[in-house]
């Protein structure tokens, strides 16, 4: 009781931070989201519109009027297909980090991690000669290999934590029961991962989704994710920050949908399961 | 015919040796048990024989075949874990009936082979549930009949009983020696408990810091242990042993002195199981006086912890009532045929 009467202002302090990061991580969104509904002249009002009549404009203009619905399609086929290549190669090699050992593992692991240190943009030019001269670049492929190649690396740590708290008698057991090595991987310790491997690949699609400087920088048309797309309304003539909002909307929805789903196996997959329950 | 380890040796790349050029053969059929400490290689030996570890020497041969490099599921061998490994995503029928879907095996007869081993095991209530549903003891029987489910020749069980408590741990016990005399294949029991080895097996093989020490049926490990670890290891209480010298068929260690025929003169170490001890009056011949330390009731028998000078042994007679007070004089005869005598240095036996 006196615990709990001692701590009464630090849990008020607590909620009171808590609530101001909400309301600076919201308002912009909240923003964002009135802003689709406004028409030219309640967006540039000299005071913010909180009250407004809503135009329902905005959305048809830039996804059926500007031609915006495929980027879309775009958006979603590149976030599947290298979420899809970052689990078929990331959930083995993290399973092998997970069981095996072999020299210099702890090395190798870690220079996995190292390829997120860099900043992005610092390899950006070279990713882009390197497409080139492959001659994928504008194209959409360009932007899955990408995305995949730093998704990896976010796949085999998160993974390794899965798998390693699988005990290895799992394996073993299906080894005798008839399994290869690979067949007790696929049939039997991929299965009991899955709630893992789900929220690798919701963060893998989240972050793919978002990825705006990579797809920027290697497409310009074809195969142009929603990301890319939206710098197109930033026109000479001015900007249409009534689309651009509409655009910013549905490109957050998934985001929003899936976080709200797993967020629970996300926190845990980010501590590398430290948070058990 | 049977399964022989042939100068099986393993060292792990982190360098520790677990089993050093170890020779066991055995028939088919027999219930063996691999009996030590921890850190004297049961486990790897058990686990060279699954496939499960390489070893680094040696070669595994099974009816005469050689099965060294074959993976286990080429080896015909069902494996039950300490940890019991279930699988916890599938259901019990769903662990129990794996092995018989890996190997294609049709519905129907997949369903009867299931149902029988389940039978056989009493789980047949629980085939619905999921592994997190069960109790330890039936999570373990699970883990049996998933092991023994496709009738494999030989079943390994590495420490299965160990997690249970007590009382399920003896149920368990008599369940698996119904279970070899009905399926009437070779057991190999992975265990560090005496007393299971003594209950279970048809011959138990003592190992030591990866070296074999004795395999010999039950009773020929107790009555003539082939070393002084053999000696004490084996019995609870364990052998009293007392270092000394022995001249002229007389043994003397401290304060004590008996007649221990036989035995060639030399540094000696001399043994007894504290149930044969005799306590006798103080005016027979070869009494050895002792003093009572401590006395434990341990029905239908009484220990009674006795000292003499530097020396200290445990006795174990029949609970008649009588108390043995603290600081006592107890006066003992040490049965020259059940003396045994070990090697000072070595250890081994010698007689």
């Amino acid at each position: 009781m006196i615990d709990r009467a001692a701590s009464r202002p630090w849990t008020a302090f607590a909620w009171a931070v808590l609530l101001v990061a909400v309301v600076v991580a919201l308002t912009p969104y909240l923003w964002i989201v009135l802003a689709s509904f406004k028409t030219r002249v309640d967006l540039f009002s000299s005071a913010p519109k909180w009250l407004f009549s809503p135009t329902f404009a905005n959305y048809p203009a830039v996804f059926i009027g500007k031609e915006y619905w495929p980027l879309a399609i775009n958006s979603l086929i590149i976030s599947l297909s290298s979420t899809a290549l970052c689990i078929l190669i990331g959930a083995p090699a993290a399973y092998v980090f997970a069981r095996a050992d072999f020299p210099g593992k702890e090395d190798l692991f870690f220079f996995f991690l190292t390829t997120r240190m860099a900043p992005p943009i610092s390899i950006a030019v070279p990713l882009f000669l390197f497409f080139t001269s492959l001659g994928l670049i504008d194209t959409i492929y360009a932007v899955v290999i990408a995305h995949t190649s730093f998704n990896l690396s976010l796949v085999v740590w998160m993974m390794r934590g899965f798998f390693a708290e699988i005990p290895k008698e799992i394996d073993e057991a299906a080894v005798m029961d008839g399994r290869s090595r690979l067949g007790a991987f696929v049939f039997i310790i991929a299965p009991l991962a899955a709630p893992g491997i789900a929220a690798t690949a919701v963060l893998c699609f989240i972050l793919s989704w978002n990825e705006f400087l990579y797809a920027f920088i290697l497409v310009a048309f074809e195969g142009r994710p929603l990301t890319v797309g939206i710098p197109g309304l930033v026109t000479p003539h001015g900007t249409l920050w009534g689309q651009v909002a509409a655009v910013a909307v549905v490109a957050t929805l998934p985001i929003l949908i899936f976080t709200f789903l797993v967020q629970r196996q996300l926190v845990r997959g980010l501590t590398f399961g430290a948070v058990k329950g | 015919m049977g399964i022989v380890f042939d100068g099986i040796s393993k060292v792990f790349p982190d360098g520790t040796a677990a089993l050093h050029g170890l020779d066991l053969a055995f028939d088919t059929g027999e219930f063996i048990v691999l009996l030590g400490p921890s850190g004297s290689g049961k486990t790897t030996a058990c686990r060279v024989l699954a496939g499960l570890e390489h070893p680094t020497g040696g070669r595994i041969l099974v009816d005469g075949k050689d099965v060294t490099d074959l993976p286990p599921r080429f080896r015909g061998m069902g494996m039950v874990f300490q940890n019991y490994a279930l699988y916890s995503h599938k259901s019990v029928y769903e662990n129990i009936a794996y092995p018989l879907r890996v190997r294609k095996m049709a519905g129907t007869e997949i369903d009867r082979s299931v149902r029988n081993m389940a039978d056989l095991l009493q789980i047949g209530r629980y085939l619905a549930r999921k592994p997190s549903q069960l109790s330890g003891g039936q999570a373990q029987r699970v883990a049996v009949a998933r092991a023994l489910v496709w009738q494999p020749d030989i079943c390994l069980m590495d420490e299965p009983l160990s997690n249970l408590d007590a009382l399920l741990r003896l149920h368990m016990r008599t369940e698996l020696k119904r279970l070899h005399r009905e399926l009437k294949k070779t057991f190999v029991f992975v265990t560090h408990d005496q007393e299971e080895a003594m209950t279970l097996a048809t011959r138990v093989a003592v190992l030591r810091d990866g070296r074999l020490v004795q395999f010999d049926e039950p009773k020929t490990v107790y009555r003539r242990p082939a070393s002084r670890f053999v000696a004490e290891f084996m019995g609870r209480p364990a052998m009293n042993t007392f270092e000394g010298m022995l001249y002229a068929g007389m043994f003397r260690a401290g304060d004590i002195a008996c007649a221990a025929p036989g035995i060639p003169d030399g540094p000696v170490v001399l043994g007894i199981r504290p149930e044969q001890v005799e306590i006798v009056d103080s005016s027979a011949a070869d009494a050895v006086r002792f003093e009572v330390d401590v006395m434990e009731l341990v029905e239908p028998d009484v220990l009674v912890f006795v000292r003499s000078g530097t020396s200290s042994m445990i006795v174990r007679t029949p609970n008649d009532d009588r108390t043995f007070a603290h600081g006592e004089p107890l006066f003992l005869r040490f049965p020259p045929a059940a003396l045994h005598a070990f090697d000072a240095v070595t250890g081994a036996r010698l007689t």
